[in-house]
């Protein structure tokens, strides 16, 4: 295909590091199933997967914190990462390549040049465009214009991460970088999937991968271009917690009776009644564990500019405009609704006065002279 | 001298005094979704101050209170719903009362009354204005309520199609939770609630004070219908209706006033 991937078969490739075929189909099972197919395609995810010519892959990293990329790797072995690594070629991923300065940059550059329309481009973090993009530059390069350049010539590009997705914590207010996500920097983009979620799940992203050697095309998606079965349901729906909030029991402060008794969050401020991921299903670290099972609310990373949506993650609500920052909205409400009380209560005691004080001889003159109505 | 029912001791709660009529003002759909919309207020209110902020710990294994908490406060979104559809279709179906033109002061002698209105409930008058349908700034805090109804319809509507997942709803209300964030939509919805509050606190005073001071039996009227109103006034508001010729249920009174018997034929020698 090309010089830069020689095609090994994927059997032996696995063999070398240790990988069985049993493991190999698990991890198929696990990628339908993350998919949401029926059994039956693990079959041809096994078929296609043993076929796969390992498509090039090149990772980019603009402003980040590596943290999708660490996501992806630390994994137990053999992890998502483990496969994942293996069923593409891996040309370009600064983190974890050998090659540093002009020879990764040339590295970068052959792929783009030879596998043109060909490699899947996965970006990380978002692209700053303020001041002409100099907040973040790679060999001399703007990200901006390296984002460009790649995604443009990139059979399908995956944004992994929310920065990369839609900005992020970077594009959080201030967002003094004028940072965006990268469907934003790159108007336009082709064949694009966004994996949101503050880091991303390997799960999914390995998912989407599968899909495409399998099937050679993207997931069903969304709206915001995010593939259905990562982000398709309310985290609410598949809580393991869901019913004590049901029930009517909730953690009332951390570390009280409900805390350690597993009840629902709600109250603490969780954000699962208003996300969509598949966090309670697919879980971390080799599905150990997710945030809510952990004890702590859903901060709903994976739900649109979550900094500045989401926020206050400890309140139900966000913060009122134009009061304190710990002046809660029910606070605003009873005020107002006791002065208004208290404005009928002084209007009770004016008409009151009113009736005591008004001329006797009014009625008469009112009632010849009143036209008004 | 004011003409009051209990000018009349002949009188029966029913019957007009000399110079008055009873009059049929608000039609049977009026008062149903006015009191349907009070009662799913107070229903939605308490169910959704608890949806807001659990007031109570539920104890025992079967408890389902947030559930029945919810699904009280859906049904109820929907008699809500229902009844302001009821009301918005008899603006354009309804008597002379009912008609938009009561609601939105675009008249310059309602914009005049309005001023007039606010004058009274400001101390600088000593009696209120007496107007037949609702007056022109009752009329205006209505506009306002009605627009809280519509906000409250919408983010509540747009937050449940979030929980249903129905593309029905999705696409009439889908477009909502992409222009303001379902968070913001939330505290929107929870705000609005006081303003409900607000109104009702308000809207009681007000009847209270008019049905005192107008003896127009305002208050009654909310049940029955019927309003008693001088004659006159009955008369020179029917010459402004230029709408649909009104099918008017007076009641006149039993008691023939002096004044009608001063200008009436005279009796037979």
């Amino acid at each position: 295909m090309n010089d830069v991937s020689p095609e090994v078969e994927l059997g032996s490739v696995l063999k070398a590091h240790g990988i069985s075929r049993r493991q190999f189909v698990k991890f198929c099972s696990l990628m339908t199933a993350t998919l949401a197919l029926p059994p039956r395609y693990v079959h041809a995810v096994v078929k296609a997967l043993e076929k796969t010519t390992r498509p090039v892959l090149v990772w980019l990293e603009f402003q980040d914190c590596a943290g999708n990329s660490e996501s992806m790797l630390r994994s137990p072995h053999p992890g998502v990462g483990d496969f994942v690594l293996e069923l593409l070629s891996w040309e370009y991923h600064e983190l974890i390549m050998a090659g540093s300065g002009k020879h990764a940059e040339d590295a970068l550059e052959r792929v783009v040049r030879d596998c043109k329309g060909e490699y899947i481009c996965v970006v990380e973090g978002a692209i700053p465009t303020e001041d002409g993009g100099v907040y973040c530059t790679i060999g001399g390069k703007t990200a901006l214009d390296i984002a460009r350049h790649v995604t443009s010539n990139a059979a399908i590009n995956i944004a992994v991460g929310a920065c990369a997705w839609d900005g992020g914590l970077v594009k959080a207010a201030p967002n003094p970088t004028g940072a965006l996500g990268l469907h934003e920097a790159v108007p336009g983009i082709q064949n694009l999937v966004n994996l949101g979620g503050c880091p991303h799940n390997p799960v999914n992203t390995a998912a989407v991968l599968v899909h495409y050697l399998t099937f050679h095309e993207l997931p069903a998606l969304d709206q915001y271009n995010r593939p259905l079965f990562a982000y398709g349901n309310i985290i609410h729906d598949q809580c393991e917690r869901r019913a004590h909030y049901d029930a009517g029991r909730y953690v009332e402060e951390w570390g009280d009776e409900g805390s350690r008794k597993g009840w629902c969050l709600y109250k603490m401020g969780c954000k699962g009644p208003e996300a969509t991921y598949n966090c309670p299903a697919v879980r971390w670290n080799d599905a150990t564990s997710w945030p809510v099972k952990a004890g702590h609310g859903c901060i709903a990373c994976a739900s649109p500019r979550f900094w500045d949506t989401k926020s206050p993650f400890y309140n139900r609500l966000p913060k009122v405009p134009g009061f304190g920052v710990d002046v809660k909205a029910e606070e605003i409400g009873w005020i107002g609704t006791g002065a208004v009380a208290a404005a009928m209560v002084a209007q009770v005691i004016g008409n009151a006065v009113r009736d005591k004080t008004r001329p006797k001889d009014l009625e008469d003159k009112e009632d010849e002279s009143s036209d008004s109505h | 001298m004011r003409r009051t029912r209990s000018s009349s001791s002949e009188a029966s709660w029913k019957d007009p005094a000399p110079g008055q009529v009873r009059v049929y003002i608000w039609e049977l759909p009026i008062r149903v979704s006015h009191w349907v919309m009070v009662l799913s207020i107070l229903s939605l209110s308490i169910t959704g101050y608890y949806m807001h902020s659990p007031y109570m710990v539920a104890g025992g294994r079967t408890a389902f209170v947030m559930g029945t908490m919810r699904f009280v406060h859906l049904l109820s979104a929907f008699a809500f719903t229902a009844a302001f559809l009821l009301r918005l279709v008899w603006f354009f179906l309804g008597n002379r009362w009912a008609r938009l033109d009561q609601y939105f002061p675009t008249t310059k002698k309602r914009a005049k009354g309005l001023v007039a209105v606010g004058k009274y409930y400001a101390f600088m008058a000593w009696s209120p204005i007496a107007y037949i349908g609702h007056n022109p700034m009752a009329g205006a805090a209505y506009v306002a309520v009605y627009g809280m109804v519509i906000v409250e319809i919408l983010t509540g509507f747009a937050l449940y199609s979030q929980v249903l997942g129905s593309r029905y709803l999705n696409f009439c209300i889908g477009w909502l939770p992409r222009l303001i964030d379902i968070q913001w939509l939330r505290e929107i919805h929870f705000l609005l609630m006081f303003g409900f509050w607000m109104f009702f606190i308000h809207h009681l005073y007000t009847a209270i004070l008019i049905s005192i001071e107008e003896e127009s039996g305002i208050m009654d009227s909310i049940f029955s219908g019927y309003k008693f109103v001088p004659e006159d006034d009955l008369r020179k508001d029917m010459a402004e209706w230029d709408g649909p010729p009104a099918q008017l249920r007076t009641v006149p009174s039993p008691v023939v006033s002096t004044e009608a018997r001063g200008s009436g034929s005279p009796p037979a020698a």
